[in-house]
C-alpha cells in the first residue's frame, strides 16, 4: 500500500461510489436523484478534502461508456479486430454492421457516439460505395472514424462530414493493428466525460485524467497474482448494476490475435442487477436451465418479481449463470471460452459485496455440471477489497 | 507460503489429478536412483546416449514398448504424450484411454500420462532403472510436467518458442512465456533434491529450411530463460539440414554460444549439452532408403560430438512405427556408435566465423530491446520480426525471411526480413546461390526442397 501514500482513488461505477485511502476503502451506494458530483462530495467531502487535485485519482464507468456502431466488410477480420480494439479500449455497447447486409439492416435510433467503418488491406480499394453514405446519412452520430484500406480513405472523406481517418487496423499479414484506434477511443472516452454535464465537474476535485474503469482493470490483470491466488488461464466477472464484463485470458480462445494485452475484455450490456434487471430477468426466462437453477436455490420464479435483499441475490446468482452460458460452446457468441481449461474465476465488482464465496462456488459448479457436464473445479476468488481496481489506478 | 507453490496448489487441484501430494513427491525424487537422470548419464557414461521416440496409449502397450527398448540396448526412453494431453484437453484423452483398453485399437497418438496419474506410471518409468525422457508439444505444459517429474521422468523437452512456433496458429505466446517460467522454476526446484532435472529445447522448429542462425539463437535464448531461472542441466539441440558441413559448423557454433552466453549471465554451474535430431523432414517412403538416410545421421551426429541423438524409424513416411521398427532402429544406430572410429575433425572457420557473427547480432538486437526482463525482450523480438521462423503457422511470426539451398545443400538466407542479418554476411549467403534465376524457379525450389531425401 505504499504506493496509496497521500494518494484518494475513486471508482464512480453506476451504482456505488468506492473510495480508497491508505487505510480503507469505502463505497457509498449512489444516489440517483442528484448530479453525480454533488452526491460524492455530499458523502464524501470530509475525505476529498484533506487531499491535493494531483493526488486523486478517479476511474469511472457511470456515464455508460461510448456507444459504438461498427461497419465492416467481415466477420473474421475488420468486424472481430475492431470490436476487439473497442472493448478492450473501455467501450460499452457495441452494435456492428456486415456491410454487405447494410442495405437490410434497420437503423438504430439512438444517438451513437462514434460510428468505426473498416474494411480491407491497405492495397485493396473500392470497398465502400453509395450504399454506405445512404445508411449514414439516416444514422444520428457523434463522431465518426474511418480505419480501414488507406485506398479508400480520400473517396470515403471526400464524402463523408468530419471523418478522422486513421491507419488501417487490418495490416498486410492480416494481423491487428490496435494502437492508433484505441487511443482515439479513450480519448474520444475522456472528451465524453469533459462534456457530460453528470462527470465533468469530477475535473473539478482531480487534476489527472479520468479513465474509464474496464481499461483500468485490463492494466491490472498481469499483476493479479500479486494479490490473490490466481493461476492463468483465468477470467475476471465484473458484475455491476448496468453491465457485466469479463476479462479473460487470452489462451482461452482459438482464434486469438496478436495485441499487446495478454488479456481481452468483452461487455454484456443486458446482464445488470440493477439498471439492466429487466433483460438479465428476459435473458433468465428464455434459458432452459434457469428454472433447474432456481430450483437448486430453493426458489420459484416469482422471485423475478419480488424487490427484496433475497431476490438481489438470486439475479446475481443467475446473472453468473446466463454470462458463463454466453461464453461457453452453449451459446454461440463472439467468442467462446475453454472454460474446462480454467483454473481460477475472480469476481469483482458489487457482486462481492451481496454474494458468499460459498454461494458463488455453488453456481458455478452448477454450471459446469450442467451445461459442460463435467465436474471441473476453478478456484473462486473474491476481490472482495477492490484489490483489483486499486491495483490497475496505482499502475496508471 | 510462495506465489509458486500457490500457483502448484491450484494447477494440481485438478479433477484429473488424483490428490497430488507434494511431500511425498519430493521424497520420491530425492530417493530416486541416479540412473534415472539423464543429467547423470551425460556425466558418467563415456558415448552418446541413443534416444529414439515412441508412445503408445495404454500402459500395457508402452511397458511392451520399453522392454523392446531395453532389449535393443537403449540409453534413453521416450515417453511421447498424445495430442489431446498436448492441448490440455484431458476429458477426451480420457474417453480415448478407456477406448483403448477395451478394444485393442490405439485411438491416442501417445501416453496420456495425466489420465494414468503419477503413481501408476510411477512404476513403469522406474522399472527399467534408464532416464525418460518426455516428448510432447504443449504450449501448457505446468500439469503435465508436476506429474511427469512424479512419475520418475527426468528429463524435459520443449520451451515456449520451440513448442509452440512450430506447432500452434493462435495459442498466445506471452502466455507460453509464461507458463514456461513455471516449468522451469519446478525443474530447479527439484534439481536441488537429487541430480538435475534436465530441460532440453526443441531445435528442429518447423524442420523446414530453417537457417542455422535462427535455430542457434532461439536454442541460445530458450537456454538463457532457463538457466535463469536455476535450471542446472540443459540440452540445445538441432536437426540434420541435409548438408553435412552446415550441420557440423551448426554444432560447434552452438556449443560455443552457449557456454559463451551461459557465461554472460554468470552461470558458471549448469552443465550444457548438445543433442542432434535425425532427418526431420519428409523421410523417403522406400525404407532401404530410410535405413540409409537414418545411418548417415548417426555419422553425422558423431561428426558433430553430439551427447544424445534422437532416432527416427524407417517407417517414419507411412505413420506411426511399430515398436520393432523403433528397437530396430536403436539397436542399428547403437552398432553404427561402436564401430564409428578415428572421425576426422572438420573444421570451416569462414562458415564458422559467418554464423557466429549473424547469431550474435541478432541476440545484441534481442538484448538491446527496452523491455525489463529476458522473456519480454524474447517476445518483442519475435513480435517485430527480429527473430522470424521460416515456415511457421503462428500468427506472431513474422514470415519474411526467406531461405534457398545452395549448390552444396546448405541453407542459406536470401531475404532477411527484419532480422538483424549484418550486410556482410547476408552478401556472403546470396553470394552462395543461384540468384539468376525467376521468382518462380526459386519458389519451386522451395517446394520441391521438401521431397529432398526422397
Amino acid at each position: 500500500m505504499s504506493k496509496l501514500e497521500n494518494k484518494l482513488l475513486i471508482d464512480v461505477g453506476s451504482t456505488y461510489f468506492k473510495l480508497c485511502t491508505k487505510d480503507s476503502v469505502q463505497q457509498h451506494f449512489r444516489d440517483f436523484n442528484k448530479d453525480i458530483y454533488d452526491d460524492l462530495t455530499y458523502k464524501c467531502g470530509e475525505i476529498i478534502k484533506n487531499y491535493e487535485k494531483e493526488n486523486i485519482h478517479i476511474c469511472s464507468s457511470a456515464n455508460g461508456g461510448l456507444s459504438t456502431l461498427i461497419i465492416g466488410i467481415s466477420n473474421s477480420f475488420s468486424l472481430k479486430y475492431a470490436t476487439n480494439i473497442a472493448f478492450n479500449s473501455g467501450i460499452n455497447i457495441i452494435d456492428t454492421v456486415l456491410y454487405k447486409d447494410i442495405e437490410t439492416t434497420s437503423i438504430p435510433s439512438d444517438l451513437i457516439d462514434v460510428v468505426i467503418v473498416v474494411g480491407g488491406i491497405d492495397s485493396v480499394s473500392n470497398i465502400f460505395d453509395e450504399k454506405l453514405f445512404k445508411f449514414l446519412k439516416e444514422l444520428n452520430y457523434s463522431n465518426i472514424v474511418y480505419v480501414g484500406s488507406k485506398k479508400d480513405a480520400p473517396y470515403l472523406q471526400k464524402n463523408i462530414e468530419n471523418l478522422v481517418i486513421l491507419p488501417n487496423i487490418i495490416n498486410d499479414k492480416l494481423h491487428v493493428e490496435e494502437e492508433n484506434l484505441k487511443e482515439y477511443l479513450t480519448n474520444l472516452y475522456q472528451a465524453d466525460i469533459m462534456g457530460k454535464e453528470d462527470i465533468k465537474h469530477l475535473y473539478d476535485i482531480t487534476s489527472n485524467q479520468i479513465f474509464s474503469t474496464p481499461y483500468i482493470v485490463n492494466k491490472t490483470l498481469p499483476m493479479i497474482d500479486s494479490k490473490f491466488k490466481v493461476a492463468d488461464p483465468y477470467i475476471l466477472i465484473d458484475i455491476g448494476g448496468a453491465t457485466t464484463d469479463i476479462h479473460y485470458s487470452k489462451d482461452l480462445v482459438d482464434e486469438n490475435m496478436v495485441t499487446q494485452n495478454e488479456y481481452d475484455r468483452l461487455v454484456f450490456k443486458k446482464l445488470g442487477v440493477y439498471k439492466s434487471k429487466e433483460s438479465l430477468i428476459f435473458a433468465a426466462k428464455n434459458n432452459e436451465f434457469v428454472y433447474e437453477l432456481l430450483a437448486h436455490l430453493k426458489v420459484t420464479e416469482n422471485i423475478f418479481d419480488e424487490s427484496s435483499e433475497k431476490s438481489t441475490r438470486v439475479l446475481m446468482q443467475l446473472a453468473i449463470f446466463l454470462v458463463l452460458c454466453k461464453v461457453s460452446a452453449y451459446r454461440q457468441a463472439y467468442v467462446n471460452l475453454k472454460l474446462l481449461a480454467l483454473n481460477s474465476v475472480v469476481f469483482t465488482g458489487g457482486i462481492t459485496k451481496v454474494l458468499k464465496q460459498e454461494e458463488i462456488e455453488d453456481i458455478v459448479t452448477f454450471f459446469y455440471k450442467k451445461i459442460l457436464n463435467s465436474s471441473h473445479n476453478p478456484t473462486i476468488v473474491m476481490d472482495n477489497n477492490y484489490d483489483v481496481w486499486t491495483l490497475g489506478m496505482l499502475e496508471k | 507460503m510462495s506465489l509458486l507453490q500457490e500457483e502448484r496448489n491450484i494447477i494440481l487441484n485438478n479433477e484429473y489429478v488424483d490428490n497430488f501430494d507434494f511431500a511425498e513427491v519430493e521424497e520420491f525424487v530425492k530417493n530416486a536412483s541416479k540412473d534415472l537422470f539423464i543429467s547423470y548419464n551425460f556425466k558418467t557414461k563415456d558415448k552418446m546416449l541413443v534416444q529414439p521416440r515412441g508412445g503408445f496409449p495404454t500402459y500395457d502397450k508402452m511397458f511392451a514398448l520399453y522392454e523392446f527398448f531395453d532389449k535393443a540396448n537403449v540409453d534413453v526412453l521416450p515417453c511421447t504424450i498424445d495430442s489431446n494431453t498436448r492441448l490440455n484437453d484431458y476429458a477426451t484423452a480420457k474417453k480415448m484411454l478407456r477406448l483403448s483398453e477395451e478394444n485393442e485399437v490405439d485411438m491416442l497418438n501417445g501416453y496420456p500420462l495425466i489420465n494414468h496419474g503419477y503413481r501408476t506410471s510411477r512404476k513403469m518409468m522406474t522399472h527399467f532403472n534408464k532416464p525418460i525422457s518426455l516428448r510432447h508439444g504443449t504450449p501448457d505444459a505446468r500439469l503435465l510436467i508436476e506429474t511427469a517429474i512424479a512419475s520418475g521422468i527426468f528429463e524435459i523437452e520443449g520451451g515456449p518458442i520451440t513448442y509452440l512456433l512450430p506447432y500452434s496458429k493462435n495459442f498466445p505466446l506471452d502466455k507460453a512465456f509464461l507458463y514456461w517460467k513455471y516449468v522451469e522454476r519446478v525443474c530447479a526446484e527439484y534439481s536441488k533434491l537429487n541430480e538435475p532435472i534436465n530441460r532440453e529445447s526443441f531445435g528442429p522448429l518447423t524442420a523446414t529450411l530453417v537457417p542455422p542462425c535462427i535455430t542457434i539463437v532461439i536454442q541460445l535464448l530458450e537456454m538463457l530463460l532457463s538457466l535463469e531461472e536455476g535450471v542446472k542441466s540443459f540440452s540445445v539441440s538441432f536437426s540434420q539440414t541435409g548438408s553435412m558441413n552446415q550441420d557440423i559448423v551448426m554444432g560447434a557454433v552452438l556449443r560455443k554460444l552457449a557456454k559463451h552466453y551461459s557465461e554472460e549471465i554468470g552461470v558458471t554451474d549448469a552443465d550444457i549439452h548438445l543433442v542432434y535430431h535425425q532427418w526431420m523432414g519428409a523421410f523417403p517412403m522406400d525404407q532401404n532408403y530410410a535405413s540409409q538416410l537414418i545411418n548417415m545421421s548417426t555419422v553425422i551426429a558423431a561428426m558433430v560430438g553430439a551427447n544424445k541423438i534422437i532416432t527416427k524409424t524407417k517407417q517414419e513416411a507411412s505413420g506411426i512405427p511399430t515398436k520393432e521398427a523403433n528397437a530396430e532402429t536403436v539397436a542399428n544406430t547403437q552398432y553404427t556408435l561402436r564401430i564409428l572410429n578415428g572421425l576426422p575433425n572438420i573444421v570451416d572457420k569462414e562458415e564458422e566465423e559467418i554464423l557466429t557473427a549473424e547469431v550474435m547480432a541478432i541476440m545484441e538486437a534481442v538484448f538491446n530491446d527496452p523491455a525489463d526482463t529476458l522473456w519480454r525482450k524474447v517476445f518483442n523480438s519475435i513480435k517485430n520480426g527480429t527473430i522470424d521462423v521460416p515456415f511457421s503457422p503462428h500468427i506472431i511470426n513474422n514470415n519474411e525471411m526467406i531461405t534457398v539451398r545452395d549448390r552444396n545443400k546448405n541453407i542459406r538466407i536470401i531475404k532477411r526480413g527484419k532480422v538483424p542479418i549484418p550486410d556482410r554476411c547476408f552478401e556472403y549467403e546470396k553470394n552462395q546461390c543461384d540468384l539468376n534465376k525467376d521468382t518462380t524457379s526459386i519458389v519451386n525450389d522451395i517446394i520441391h526442397d521438401i521431397g529432398i531425401m526422397q
